[in-house]
C-alpha cells in the first residue's frame, strides 16, 4: 500500500524539497512501472483531459489544462509567444522628419505599436517583393506639424498651451487603403490598438511625414510580431500537512504562505490549521526557514495540471490566440506527415 | 509506445534550424511506424484540445451571461 502510494507520488507530483526540486522528469513511459499500463491510449487521454476557464477579462485569460503532458503545454506556450502571426509596421518611408527623434529610432518605435488588424485576412509577403500588394500590406500615414499658438498667454510655460500638435500620438496614424482594399474590407477600421501611445515630441517648425507599410510576421522573426503581452503557465500547487498543526505553530504556518492558503479552524477550543486553497500560493518556501515547521508540510506541484495565463496586446482576443496556436501545432504535424509520405523510404 | 527502445533529439547547432531525431525500435518494427503514429496521435491530441477548449469557452461565456442577467 505504502509502496503504491510512493510510486503514485513519484508519478504525478513534483516535490519541492528544501534545497532543490525532485521528481522533475515525467517517468511514466511503458515498462517503467510494473502494474501500470502506460502505453498511449487516445481514449484514456480524452477521458482524463479537461479544460476549465477560470477568468476572462478584457484582454487576459486564465484557464486550466488538466491531463496533458509538459512538452505539449510548453509547445502551446512557445507557439503563443513566437509563432502566432500578427500585422506590424515593417517598412517606414520617411518623406520629412525634422523632429529630434532620429529616423531609425522613430521607425523602431512605430514598429512596436500593435495594429488592430486581423492577421488571418492577410497573406505573408513574398520574399524579395519590395512594393507590396493589397493582400499582404497595410499602409498607414503619419503627417503632423507642430506650430505655435498665437493666443497663448505671454508668461505661460505650459507646452500644452503654447504649441499645437507638440505630442505625436498613435491616434495620428491614419489608414491609407491600397488598391482595392476599400472593397475587400468595407467596414474594417484599421488603426493602432491604443490611441494614446506617445510616439514623439515636437516643437514649432518641426514636422514628421512618413508612410508606413505593415506586413504579416511571426514573433520568431521580430518580437514586435508577438501577439501576447505574455503567455505563461504554472503547475497547480499541492500542499499537504504531514501532521496536525496547532496553536502558535498554526499561526506561524499561516504567515508562511500567501494569504488565503492556510485557514485556521477552531476545533474544541484549539486552533488547527487546514489547507484552504492551495491554488493561491506563490511558493515562496518560507516554511523551510523555520526549523519547527520544516517537516510538517510537504510542498509539491501536480505534474499534469497547468494553470495558463494569456494576456493579449489587443490585436486578437486571448481565446482566439489559444485556438490559433493549437491550429498552428496541428498544421506543423500535418506538414511533417506529408513530407514523410512524399519522401520514399526504403 | 511499448515497442520503442530509444527516442531522442538533439540540435546540432543553435544557429541552424536543424534537428537530429532518433527513434530506435525493439524487434522488427520499422522505425518510421512509431514516428508516423506519434505525429498522428499528436494531431488527434491537438484536435481534441482545440475542441475541449472551445467548448469550455462557450460554456464559460454562457454561464457568465446567465449570471449577468
Amino acid at each position: 500500500m505504502a509502496g503504491r502510494r510512493r510510486t503514485d507520488e513519484l508519478r504525478d507530483r513534483v516535490v519541492l524539497g528544501e534545497f532543490g526540486v525532485r521528481n522533475v522528469h515525467t517517468t511514466d513511459f511503458p515498462g517503467n512501472y510494473p502494474g501500470y499500463d502506460d502505453a498511449w491510449d487516445q481514449r484514456r487521454f480524452e477521458e482524463a483531459f479537461r479544460v476549465d476557464i477560470v477568468r476572462e477579462e478584457e484582454g487576459a485569460l486564465e484557464f486550466d489544462m488538466v491531463g496533458i503532458d509538459a512538452a505539449i503545454a510548453n509547445a502551446f506556450r512557445r507557439i503563443l509567444l513566437a509563432e502566432v502571426p500578427t500585422m506590424a509596421v515593417e517598412k517606414v518611408f520617411v518623406y520629412n522628419n525634422t523632429s529630434i527623434v532620429q529616423d531609425e529610432i522613430l521607425a523602431h518605435r512605430l514598429g512596436l505599436i500593435p495594429i488592430r488588424a486581423d492577421p488571418r485576412l492577410f497573406e505573408y509577403r513574398n520574399q524579395g517583393d519590395e512594393e507590396g500588394t493589397e493582400i499582404d500590406t497595410l499602409q498607414f500615414q503619419l503627417k503632423i506639424k507642430c506650430s505655435r499658438n498665437p493666443q497663448a498667454a505671454k508668461e505661460s510655460s505650459d507646452p500644452n498651451e503654447l504649441y499645437f500638435n507638440h505630442k505625436v500620438y498613435s491616434k495620428h496614424m491614419t489608414w491609407v487603403p491600397l488598391g482595392n482594399q476599400t472593397d475587400l474590407f468595407p467596414d474594417a477600421d484599421f488603426r493602432p490598438v491604443h490611441d494614446d501611445i506617445l510616439i514623439a515630441l515636437l516643437r514649432p517648425g518641426q514636422e514628421i511625414d512618413v508612410l508606413m507599410h505593415c506586413v504579416k510576421g511571426i514573433g520568431k522573426d521580430h518580437a514586435k510580431f508577438s501577439p501576447v503581452a505574455t503567455a505563461s503557465y504554472r503547475l497547480l500547487p499541492d500542499i499537504t500537512l504531514l501532521q496536525p498543526v496547532e496553536d502558535e505553530a498554526a499561526e506561524m504556518l499561516q504567515k508562511c504562505f500567501s494569504p488565503g492558503v492556510i485557514e485556521i479552524q477552531n476545533i474544541k477550543g484549539k486552533k488547527v490549521a487546514r489547507v484552504a486553497n492551495a491554488r493561491l500560493d506563490m511558493f515562496s518556501r518560507e516554511v523551510f526557514r523555520h526549523e519547527s515547521l520544516k517537516n510538517l508540510v510537504r510542498l509539491a506541484r501536480v505534474r499534469n495540471h497547468y494553470i495558463f495565463s494569456v494576456e493579449s496586446t489587443g490585436i486578437l482576443p486571448p481565446d482566439v490566440l489559444v485556438s490559433e496556436a493549437i491550429k498552428i501545432l496541428m498544421g506543423k504535424c500535418q506538414r511533417f506527415l506529408n513530407e514523410l509520405d512524399s519522401v520514399p523510404m526504403e | 509506445h511499448p515497442d520503442v527502445e530509444f527516442c531522442g533529439y538533439c540540435i546540432t547547432h543553435p544557429s541552424e534550424s536543424k534537428i537530429n531525431f532518433r527513434i530506435q525500435t525493439r524487434g522488427a518494427l520499422p522505425a518510421v511506424e512509431p514516428f508516423r503514429k506519434g505525429l498522428n496521435d499528436l494531431m488527434s491530441v491537438c484536435q481534441h484540445v482545440l475542441n475541449t477548449f472551445e467548448r469550455s469557452m462557450k460554456e464559460y461565456r454562457a454561464q457568465r451571461d446567465e449570471e449577468m442577467q
